[in-house]
C-alpha cells in the first residue's frame, strides 16, 4: 500500500525501490524547502516542489492513476485467469494474461495488462459467459503510471500532473506570465546581444550528446540537453512531450540549477576571462527604445520564428503575446493579471505537481543522479560558449564588450545577468552591466524556445 | 545502440538553426529599428518647419 502513517509506518522504511527510499525522498524534499525558505533558491518552486515531495513521500496515492481496460473485439468473454478474493489486491504484471475472449467467428483473442497495477475484485467488471462488444471495459488496474497510456488520475497530484504537466498547459501558460514580466528593451538597443543568446545554447547541444554517451536515448538526451538553456518551462514543456517519464528528474534540475547560477557561473567566468576582460568597461547607458519598436517586437520575433521554426509556435506565441500585453498600453489589467496573479497560480501547479510526481520510485533512480550531473555540466558548458563567443565577436567589434555579458545567454532571467553585474563591478567599480547583461539574458529565452522547436521537429 | 548520424543531425541542424534564427531576428530587428528611427526623426524634421505639424 505505500508509508502510510498509521496504515504502514514500516513500510515507509522498508518499501520503495530500496529499504529507506521514501525516507530519503522525503529528507530531499525537506532539503528543497530548507533551501528555499533559508537560501531563498528559487523559493517560489522549490518550497511548492519540496513540500509536495514531502507529502507524496508520506501517502503516494496521491501521484496514482487508474487504467480501465477494454474490450479489443465483440465476442464472450470465455475464461477471467485472475481471481482476487474479496478484500485481496492482486499484483498485476506487464503483459501477464488476464482474459480470453471468444469471438463469434470461433476466434479466441487474449487480454494482456499493458502495465502493471493492482487488481482488487470489485476492479473485475465481467465474468465468463458475459456478451462484450469493442471498447466496453473488462477490469480495471489500479496504482498504473499516469505516463501509461490511457491511464486516469485518480488523485490530487496526478490529477493536477495529467492535467497540466501531460497537456503542456502549465508550462505555456507559464510563459504567457513571463512574457508579461519581461522588459525586452535591453534587447531592442542592442540586437547583436542576440547572438550571445544563441551562443549559450551550445551547452544544450554538449550535453545532448554526452546524454547519449551515458545511455540515454535520443528523446531522453534531448529533454535532458535543454536544462542547459536554464529555462524552467522549456525544460518542463519539451520533456513531457518527448520523455515524460524523466520530468521527476529534469524539472528539478533546471530549477535547482537555476537558483545555483551565482555558484555555477562565476568559476567558469573566471576561467576563460582575464582581470583585464573582466574590467572591460561598457557605458553604462543603452539607447532609448522607442514605444513603437516595444510593441512591434513582439509581433515580429512571432511572425519570424513560427515562420523558420514552426514547433517553437506554442512557446513563442505565449511568450510574445504576454509581452504584447504588456507593451501595446491598452491591456494593462490583462498584462497585470498575467503577470502576478496569473502566474503565481501556474507556478504553485507547477510545483505542485512536479513535486507530487517525485514519488521514491520515480525519483530516486540512477538516472536522476546523472540528469542531475549532466545539468550542471550542461549549464557550465552553455556559460563558457557564451562569454568565448563574447571574446571572439570582441575581435570585430568597434566598441569592445565585456565578454562577461556573453555568460548571461543562459537564460535564467535575471539572475546570469545578476552575476555578470556583481562581477563586472568587483573588476571595475565603474562598470554598470546589469542591463548590458539583460539583452543576452531575455536573448536566452528565445534562443531555448528556438532550440526546443527543432528538437520537437527533429525528433517529436 | 545510439544512431550517431542522426544525433549528429540533430545538434548540428539544431545548434545552426538556433545561430540562424537569431541572427535573422537580430538583423530584422536591427532593420526595424532604423526605420522607426528614421520616420520619427522626419516627422521632427517636419514639425520644426514653419507651419509644421
Amino acid at each position: 500500500m505505500g508509508p502510510l502513517i498509521g496504515g504502514g509506518l514500516i513500510s515507509f522504511f522498508t518499501g520503495g525501490p530500496f529499504p529507506g527510499s521514501y525516507v530519503v525522498a522525503f529528507l530531499v524534499g525537506c532539503f528543497f524547502v530548507y533551501m528555499g525558505i533559508a537560501k531563498k533558491w528559487e523559493p517560489l518552486l522549490l518550497v511548492p516542489i519540496g513540500f509536495s515531495m514531502i507529502v507524496v513521500n508520506l501517502f503516494p496515492p496521491l501521484f496514482h492513476a487508474q487504467l480501465y481496460i477494454e474490450s479489443p473485439t465483440e465476442g464472450t468473454v470465455m475464461a477471467v485467469n485472475v481471481h482476487p478474493a474479496k478484500g485481496e489486491v492482486l499484483e498485476i504484471e506487464k503483459e501477464q494474461l488476464l482474459l480470453e475472449i471468444r469471438e463469434p467467428d470461433g476466434g479466441i483473442v487474449e487480454v494482456r495488462a499493458p502495465t502493471g497495477g493492482e487488481l482488487a475484485k470489485e476492479d473485475l467488471l465481467v465474468k465468463v459467459g458475459d456478451q462484450v462488444h469493442p471498447h466496453d471495459r473488462l477490469l480495471k488496474l489500479e496504482k498504473v503510471s499516469i505516463l501509461q497510456s490511457g491511464a486516469e488520475g485518480t488523485e490530487l497530484f496526478s490529477r493536477i500532473f495529467q492535467g497540466g504537466i501531460l497537456t503542456e498547459i502549465i508550462p505555456l501558460l507559464i510563459f504567457l506570465g513571463l512574457g508579461a514580466l519581461t522588459d525586452f528593451g535591453p534587447l531592442l538597443a542592442n540586437p547583436k546581444t542576440l547572438i550571445l543568446g544563441a551562443a549559450a545554447q551550445f551547452g544544450v547541444y554538449f550535453v545532448f550528446f554526452m546524454a547519449l554517451i551515458c545511455g540515454f536515448d535520443i528523446k531522453e538526451a534531448c529533454s535532458i540537453g535543454i536544462i542547459g538553456g536554464a529555462d524552467g518551462p522549456t525544460t518542463v514543456y519539451l520533456t513531457a512531450k518527448l520523455a515524460p517519464h524523466l520530468l521527476a528528474a529534469t524539472a528539478p534540475a533546471a530549477y535547482s540549477y537555476m537558483a545555483m547560477v551565482p555558484l555555477i557561473q562565476p568559476p567558469v567566468i573566471r576561467a576563460l576571462t582575464s582581470k583585464k576582460e573582466r574590467a572591460i568597461y561598457m557605458k553604462p547607458q543603452l539607447r532609448e527604445v522607442s514605444v513603437r519598436e516595444r510593441i512591434l517586437f513582439p509581433l515580429i520575433a512571432a511572425v519570424v520564428i513560427i515562420w523558420l521554426v514552426p514547433r517553437a509556435a506554442p512557446l513563442i506565441g505565449c511568450l510574445m503575446f504576454g509581452n504584447l500585453l504588456r507593451e501595446c498600453g491598452v491591456t494593462e489589467r490583462l498584462s497585470k493579471t498575467a503577470g502576478e496573479a496569473f502566474m503565481d497560480i501556474l507556478t504553485l501547479l507547477l510545483g505542485m505537481s512536479i513535486g507530487g510526481s517525485m514519488t521514491a520510485e520515480n525519483f530516486l533512480r540512477p538516472q536522476t543522479v546523472m540528469v542531475f550531473a549532466l545539468g550542471i555540466v550542461a549549464f557550465a558548458a552553455a556559460t563558457a560558449f557564451g562569454v568565448l563567443i563574447a571574446k571572439l565577436m570582441n575581435l570585430f567589434s568597434k566598441e569592445p564588450i565585456n565578454p562577461m555579458i556573453g555568460a548571461a545567454g543562459v537564460s535564467a532571467v535575471p539572475m546570469s545577468a545578476r552575476v555578470v553585474q556583481m562581477m563586472g563591478q568587483k573588476a571595475n567599480p565603474r562598470n554598470f552591466l546589469l542591463m548590458h547583461a539583460m539583452g543576452p539574458n531575455v536573448a536566452g529565452v528565445i534562443g531555448t524556445m528556438v532550440a526546443a522547436g527543432t528538437f520537437l521537429r527533429l525528433v517529436g | 545502440m545510439v544512431d550517431w548520424a542522426l544525433a549528429t543531425k540533430i545538434a548540428g541542424a539544431g545548434f545552426g538553426t538556433v545561430f540562424l534564427v537569431l541572427i535573422i531576428l537580430a538583423i530584422v530587428v536591427w532593420g526595424v529599428s532604423r526605420l522607426i528611427q528614421s520616420l520619427g526623426r522626419g516627422k521632427e524634421g517636419q514639425a520644426q518647419q514653419p507651419g509644421g505639424r
